[in-house]
This record gives structure tokens, C-alpha cells and sequence, in this order.
């Protein structure tokens, strides 16, 4: 067999990794035998893979990552066979859950799987704009009553709208992104009196309610309760 | 009805502990990385039903890779430039016995130096010295040929030696 005329640079690695066919190897390892200086390469080379693999950190967070998105999937299913559920329902029995009143539990429910919808869709704005003015035409266009939109800052990028439906009725979604996290922030016009912002955790969602001069609100992401916070602040700072 | 999502922990499971420490090798601070994470997991639950490769680990990767680009390039304005290696550097072809001097070197060292290293660099050698992929693994998690794994293996082998016991012939 021919011996390498030059150092066999890539195919010393390939040996290395046990990625050579026999003949290959066999060829190395012939010019292994005359040359120093690939000995002592493969030898360093060695050395690097051993301190790698000492390096190598375990990384037990990533079980409970994985077990947290397949329960999210689990809860939310749940909560859809248990709508799917009442319609199946006798009429009366539907008609008597439909008289109770809603509560806010409920409705941060609905938010957290219209938001979860979105995402899975890989549909999260039906407009992408961070221009508010062009976000607020869009969205003045297709429901009764305009909602202001806000221009990002702080750190939020406006990135668009959506038309989604919550609580019965058509509400303006405006999508905003801080860091990786998308926050879509619902609003509708309500008598409710003025409300502070009022962050709570439902399963992996972050969800943030308040009143503002006549306009209700309810926010939603994955990113932290500080960040709903600051977003909150920042919308209603903009309107004042 | 859950099947699927427990049928997906059993799929995901073994590669779990890869998967984020690539994310960790592709993006800079731990934040990133588990939403890098969890948003591949979310990713490959949509799709796992549909694959039908041969690596689980090699697919499940790809996708911490495409999300962790999708994240990267949302910074690309903030950190130009930063995942292309440049072309330097041909191998050094014979750095002599540096195996002792590398032998030395403890983990805090060696990710230091990984975190200087390009990229491209630093996820080729995590992919094949930590997570002990196969050429093939890597070529279908990076979508480039298998020759391209080896010459960017070799450089980035060549670069990482350079990082933690310098360049010998800048030691006269």
C-alpha cells in the first residue's frame, strides 16, 4: 500500500474518530510509523478529546424541561377534551354552566390557550408590524371600537396584531417581544374601574391583568412576572 | 390521549442532556439556552410522529441547532459576525508535545477557551468530543457534507489546542 506523500491532515482526524475504512486506517497508521510530527498531532489530539470529555458538565435540567413541555401538552389537552366535553353535554346542563358567572381563573385559562394556540400555529401576528400607527389602522379596520397601540421601548419590540376571540368577544391582540419571549397583551373596552397590573403564574404562563381608562387588559407569555411589569407600565405611560 | 407526549418523553429523554448543552454551546447565557430547550422539545413533539431517520439524537439536535439560529440572529445586530469562523489557520501540523500541558488544563479552562472559539468551531467539537457523534450525526445536524465536518473538526481541534496552551511558535 502506498504511504501518505504529505501528512494526511483531515484523514488523521478521521483515524482518530474511527471514521476511516480498514484500508484507510492501515494507511495512517504506515505513515504513523515514519513521521514524528502526526505522532505527536494524534497524541495532542488525544490529550484534547480526554480534557473534553472530563469537561463534558451533566445537564440534569434538561429531564425536567422535557417533562415540563409534555405536561404543559398534557394540561392543555385536558383543558380542550373538557370544552369539547360540554358541548357533548345536555342542553340544560350547558345552559346552567353558561348562566354561572365567569371568573378571572377562567379567563386566564382562555388567554394562556389562545397565546399557546398562537404559538403552536406558528401564526403569532396575523399583521407583523412594529409601526404602531400601521398596527392601530389594522386593527381599527376590523373591530367596533379601536384600541390604542403602543410603540416598543425598554427592551419590547412591537411586533404586530392579531383578531382573536376571548371571553366571548372579538379583542385586539397586540404582539410585542422581549428578549426570545413573544407577549401577546389582549384589549377591549370595559366600564371596569382603573386596576393596578396584577402578574400571577398559571402552569408555564405568565399572565397579567389590569384597567386603564376604560380599557381592559390581559397579558401573556412565557417570560417573567417583572417583564409583564414593565410592558404593563410601559402601555399605560404611552397613553398618558 | 397523552400516549403521544409520554411516547415523546421515552423518544427525547436520552438526548435530553445533549440537547441543552448544545443549546449552551450555541447561545451565551442559561436563560437562552432553556428557552432554547424548551422550545425545540415543543418543536419536536409537533414533529416526532413524522420522523422516520435514523439518529433520534442527530434530529432532536438539528433542532436545537435551527432555534438556537433563529435566537441568534435576533442578536445578530448586537454581536456581529461572531459565528463564522474566520478562515485562518491551517492546522498547525506539528504542535509538539502539548498532550501534558493540555492534560492540565481543568473544565473551567477548557470552556473558557470553547467560548472564544467561532461557532461553527465550538459546536463541532462538542457534538463529536462530548456527545461522541458519529461524522454522520454531525453532517445531518449541520446539514453539510461529511468532508466539511472533518476539515471544520480539524481546524477547530487545531484552534482549540491554540487557546489553551498558545500557539508554540509564538513561545520562542
Amino acid at each position: 500500500m502506498e504511504p501518505f506523500d504529505e501528512h494526511p491532515r483531515g484523514a488523521l482526524h478521521a483515524y482518530l474518530d474511527g471514521e476511516l475504512s480498514l484500508e484507510g486506517s492501515l494507511e495512517v497508521e504506515a505513515h504513523l510509523s515514519t513521521c514524528a510530527a502526526c505522532r505527536r498531532e494524534l497524541e495532542t489530539y488525544r490529550a484534547l478529546r480526554r480534557v473534553l470529555q472530563q469537561a463534558r458538565a451533566a445537564a440534569p435540567e434538561a429531564e425536567t424541561a422535557l417533562v415540563r413541555v409534555t405536561r404543559g401538552v398534557r394540561a392543555r389537552r385536558r383543558r380542550a377534551f373538557a370544552i369539547g366535553g360540554l358541548g357533548a353535554m345536555a342542553a340544560a346542563a350547558a345552559l346552567a354552566l353558561f348562566l354561572l358567572p365567569r371568573t378571572g381563573s377562567d379567563i386566564t385559562h382562555e388567554v394562556a390557550a389562545v397565546h399557546a394556540r398562537a404559538l403552536d400555529s406558528g401564526r403569532s401576528v396575523q399583521l407583523a408590524s412594529s409601526d404602531p400607527v400601521a398596527v392601530g389602522q389594522w386593527l381599527s379596520a376590523r373591530l367596533p371600537d379601536t384600541v390604542p397601540a403602543t410603540a416598543g421601548g425598554d427592551g419590547f419590540s412591537l411586533r404586530g396584531a392579531r383578531v382573536d376571540s376571548l371571553d366571548g368577544r372579538p379583542v385586539a391582540t397586540v404582539v410585542y417581544q422581549v428578549r426570545s419571549h413573544l407577549v401577546d397583551v389582549f384589549a377591549w373596552p370595559s366600564a371596569e374601574r382603573d386596576m393596578e397590573p396584577r402578574p400571577s403564574v398559571a402552569g408555564r404562563w405568565t399572565v397579567c391583568r389590569w384597567s386603564h381608562r376604560g380599557v381592559a387588559y390581559w397579558m401573556v407569555s412565557d417570560a417573567g412576572t417583572e417583564d409583564l411589569k414593565a410592558l404593563a407600565a410601559l402601555i399605560k405611560e404611552r397613553r398618558t | 390521549m397523552d400516549d403521544d407526549s409520554r411516547e415523546f418523553e421515552r423518544f427525547a429523554r436520552p438526548h435530553a442532556a445533549a440537547a441543552l448543552r448544545l443549546a449552551r454551546t450555541l447561545v451565551r447565557n442559561e436563560a437562552d439556552a432553556q428557552d432554547v430547550l424548551q422550545d425545540s422539545f415543543l418543536r419536536a413533539f409537533r414533529h416526532f410522529r413524522g420522523f422516520s431517520g435514523e439518529s433520534p439524537r442527530a434530529w432532536l439536535l438539528s433542532i436545537v441547532r435551527n432555534v438556537s439560529f433563529t435566537l441568534w440572529r435576533k442578536r445578530e445586530r448586537d454581536d456581529p459576525g461572531e459565528f463564522e469562523p474566520t478562515l485562518d489557520a491551517e492546522p498547525d501540523l506539528a504542535p509538539s508535545a502539548e498532550a501534558r500541558l493540555l492534560e492540565a488544563c481543568d473544565a473551567s479552562e477548557v470552556h473558557a477557551a470553547l467560548g472564544r472559539l467561532p461557532g461553527l468551531h465550538r459546536e463541532v467539537l462538542v457534538l463529536r468530543e462530548m456527545e461522541e457523534c458519529s461524522y454522520r450525526e454531525i453532517a445531518e445536524i449541520l446539514g453539510v457534507p461529511i468532508g466539511t465536518v472533518m476539515s471544520r473538526l480539524s481546524r477547530a481541534r487545531a484552534q482549540l489546542v491554540r487557546e489553551l496552551v498558545g500557539d508554540p511558535r509564538s513561545k520562542n
